[in-house]
C-alpha cells in the first residue's frame, strides 16, 4: 500500500472510532432530549423509536401535573433564585480572600490548602450533622438553609480561581497605586476589582452551574415546592407504577441544557476549576 | 508586614474564616461527636454517650461492609477503565481534522448533572421497551433485566460513572498531550523511534503526574457517587448497588433517622477523604502554583 492510501485508511478508521465513542458517550443525553417530544404512546414503544414519529410539546404545556411538567415553575424559581445568590455572594466573598491571600500570603499554604480542601470533601458527611442543626434553627425547607450549604464548595473553588487570577496581576500596579497615595482599599477597588472582573464571572458562571446540579443536600435538606430545586422535582416525579417518562425527560432536559449551553461556552474555566489548575487550554 | 497591611489582610480573610467555622468546623465537630452517641430523631430523649459501640457496629454490620465494597468496586473497575478509555480517545482524535468540535461534543457528559443521567439510564436499561436490550437483540441476546439483577445492576451503575467521567479523564491527557515539546517528538523520531516507542519513552513520562492527578480526583469524587444510584436503582436489587454515600444516606435519613450509627460511618468517610485530598494538594504542586509558599 501507497503511504498515501495508508493514511487515508488510517484516518478513516479514527474517525470510525471517534465518532462510534461519541454517539455512545452522548446517547443517554440524546436519549432525555427525544424522550421529552415523545407522545405517551411512544414513550414505552418496541423496538424503541430513535426519533419521535409524532414530536409534541404536550410532555412541557397541558395535561396533569404528573403527565406534564406544568408544576415546575416554582421549582425553577427556587433553583434560579438558590443559584443565582449562591453566585453573587460567592463572588464577593472569595474575592476579598483570594486578594488578601494572593497579596499577603494571609495564613500561608496552610489556610490556602484548608479552603480548597472544602470543595472536594463529600457532601453526605456535611449534611447529616447539618440536618441535627437546621431543625434546631428552623433552616428545613428553606432557602437559606440550601444558600448556606452550596457556599461551602463553592467559595472554596472560587478562592482557588480568583487567586490565580489576582497572581496575574502585575505588582507594579498595586505600587505605583500606592506612590500616588492610594490606601489598601482604594488599590482593591480600583486595581485589583477592575483587572479580576472577568476571573469574577467565571466564578460565577460556574458557581451558578454546581449549585444548579447539586441534588443529594437539595433532597434532604427541602421537602417541598417553597425550596425545593429541579433536582429534586426530578427525583420526586419518579414514583409510581406509570412513570411519565416524556415529562420526566422535559424535566431532565430543562435541568440539563443551561448546563450544558454555559459549560460549553465556559469550558476553559469549568475545566481549570475541575482539575485545580492540573489542566489549562 | 506593615500595619495598613496586615489590617486589610485581615479585614478581607475573615469572611471566609467565619463562615468555614460555623458552616464546616462546627458541623463537622458536631458530626465527631454525635458519633460517639446513640442520636437518633424517632426516639426520644436519645443522643447518650455510648463511646465507641457505633465504631464497632460497623464491622459487624454486613450492609456497611458491602458499601464499602461497592464503593471500591467502583474505584477499581470503573476508574481504571476511565483512565484507559481517556488515553484512548485523547490519542484517537489528535490531529483530526475538527478535534475541536470532538474535544467540545466529549465534554457534554460530564455536564449533565447525574440525577437526568439516572434518568436516561432509566429508559435506556428498562427491561421491557429500553435500547439497550433493543441493541442486544441484534446479537440474538434475549432481554436482561439490568436493573434486577445485582451483577447488571452494578454493571449499570459502574457503565455510567464510566459514560460520564471518561471525558474528564480524557481532558486531563488530551491537555497533557498537548504540552509535550513538539522538538522531543519530533526528535524521537528522527533516532527511528516507532510511535509506541515516543509514547512509552517521551510522552509517558510527560503525562505521568498528570494521570496520578486525574487517578487521585477520580477516587476522591467517586466516594462520592449518589444520584445516579438515587435514580437508577436505590442502592438494589437488595444491596447490590448500595454505595457508602448511599448507605450513610439510608442509615441517617431515609430509613430510620440514626444519626449516631450514620456519623461514625460519615466520620471514617472523612477521614478517608481528606487523607486523598491532602495528597492530591501535594501532587498539585498548589503551594508554587498559587505562588504561596515562596518567600517574597
Amino acid at each position: 500500500m501507497r503511504p498515501r492510501t495508508k493514511r487515508r485508511v488510517v484516518n478513516s478508521v479514527r474517525y470510525f472510532f471517534t465518532i462510534l465513542t461519541l454517539v455512545v458517550f452522548l446517547f443517554p443525553a440524546y436519549w432525555i432530549t427525544i424522550t421529552a417530544f415523545k407522545p405517551a404512546s411512544e414513550w414505552n414503544e418496541w423496538p424503541p423509536h430513535f426519533w419521535p414519529y409524532h414530536p409534541t410539546l404536550s410532555n412541557f404545556f397541558g395535561g396533569t401535573s404528573v403527565s406534564s411538567i406544568e408544576g415546575i415553575l416554582p421549582f425553577l424559581r427556587n433553583s434560579l433564585v438558590i443559584a443565582t445568590i449562591v453566585s453573587v455572594v460567592t463572588a464577593v466573598i472569595a474575592l476579598l480572600a483570594a486578594y488578601s491571600i494572593a497579596r499577603f500570603k494571609t495564613g500561608g499554604m496552610g489556610l490556602a490548602g484548608w479552603i480548597i480542601s472544602m470543595r472536594m470533601l463529600p457532601p453526605v458527611t456535611i449534611v447529616i450533622p447539618l440536618y441535627v442543626i437546621y431543625a434546631k434553627v428552623n433552616l428545613l425547607n428553606t432557602w437559606t438553609g440550601l444558600i448556606l450549604i452550596y457556599l461551602v464548595p463553592a467559595i472554596a473553588l472560587g478562592v482557588w480561581i480568583l487567586i490565580t487570577f489576582i497572581n496575574q496581576i502585575p505588582k507594579e500596579l498595586d505600587e505605583a497605586a500606592k506612590i500616588d497615595g492610594a490606601s489598601n482599599l482604594q488599590i482593591f477597588t480600583r486595581v485589583i476589582l477592575p483587572l479580576s472582573l472577568s476571573g469574577v464571572a467565571a466564578v460565577m458562571v460556574l458557581t451558578f452551574i454546581q449549585t444548579w446540579s447539586e441534588f443529594l443536600l437539595a433532597t434532604i435538606l427541602t421537602s417541598n415546592s417553597a425550596s425545593q430545586t429541579l433536582p429534586v422535582y426530578l427525583g420526586r416525579f419518579i414514583t409510581g407504577y406509570n412513570i411519565a417518562w416524556g415529562a420526566l425527560s422535559a424535566a431532565g432536559l430543562i435541568t440539563m441544557l443551561p448546563v450544558i449551553v454555559f459549560g460549553i461556552i465556559f469550558q476553559r474555566y469549568l475545566i481549570s476549576g475541575l482539575t485545580f489548575g492540573a489542566v489549562k487550554y | 508586614m506593615s500595619k495598613a497591611n496586615r489590617k486589610i489582610a485581615i479585614l478581607f480573610i475573615l469572611p471566609v474564616i467565619i463562615f468555614y467555622l460555623i458552616m464546616a468546623i462546627y458541623p463537622f465537630a458536631s458530626m465527631i461527636y454525635e458519633s460517639f452517641t446513640n442520636l437518633n430523631l424517632t426516639i426520644a430523649n436519645s443522643g447518650q454517650f455510648i463511646g465507641l459501640s457505633n465504631y464497632f457496629e460497623i464491622f459487624q454490620d454486613p450492609l456497611a461492609l458491602s458499601s464499602i465494597d461497592f464503593s471500591a468496586m467502583v474505584i477499581y473497575i470503573g476508574v481504571p477503565i476511565e483512565i484507559l478509555l481517556g488515553l484512548v480517545f485523547a490519542y484517537l482524535i489528535r490531529g483530526l481534522k475538527g478535534e475541536k468540535v470532538f474535544r467540545t461534543l466529549f465534554l457534554i457528559p460530564m455536564m449533565i448533572p447525574g440525577i437526568v443521567f439516572g434518568i436516561a439510564a432509566q429508559m435506556i436499561f428498562n427491561y421491557l421497551f429500553g435500547a439497550a436490550n433493543y441493541f442486544l437483540s441484534f446479537f440474538g441476546v434475549q432481554p436482561v433485566a439490568w436493573l434486577g439483577q445485582a451483577s447488571t445492576a452494578q454493571f449499570v451503575i459502574i457503565f455510567l460513572d464510566v459514560l460520564q467521567w471518561t471525558p474528564f479523564v480524557f481532558l486531563i491527557i488530551y491537555a497533557g498531550l498537548l504540552s509535550v515539546p513538539q522538538d522531543l517528538t519530533d526528535a524521537a523520531k528522527v533516532d527511528g523511534a516507532n510511535g509506541w516507542q515516543t509514547f512509552l519513552h517521551v510522552e509517558f513520562p510527560t503525562l505521568r503526574p498528570l494521570l496520578y492527578v486525574a487517578l487521585i480526583i477520580r477516587v476522591i469524587d467517586a466516594l462520592k457517587i449518589f444520584g445516579k444510584i438515587y435514580m437508577t436503582t436505590w442502592g438494589g436489587p437488595g444491596t447490590a448497588t448500595s454505595s457508602w454515600s448511599f448507605y450513610i444516606y439510608k442509615v441517617g435519613v431515609s430509613y430510620g433517622w440514626d444519626i449516631g450509627y450514620a456519623s461514625a460511618l460519615a466520620v471514617i468517610l472523612l477521614i478517608v477523604s481528606t487523607i486523598l485530598v491532602n495528597i492530591l494538594i501535594r501532587f498539585l504542586n498548589l503551594g508554587e502554583q498559587l505562588g504561596i509558599s515562596k518567600e517574597s
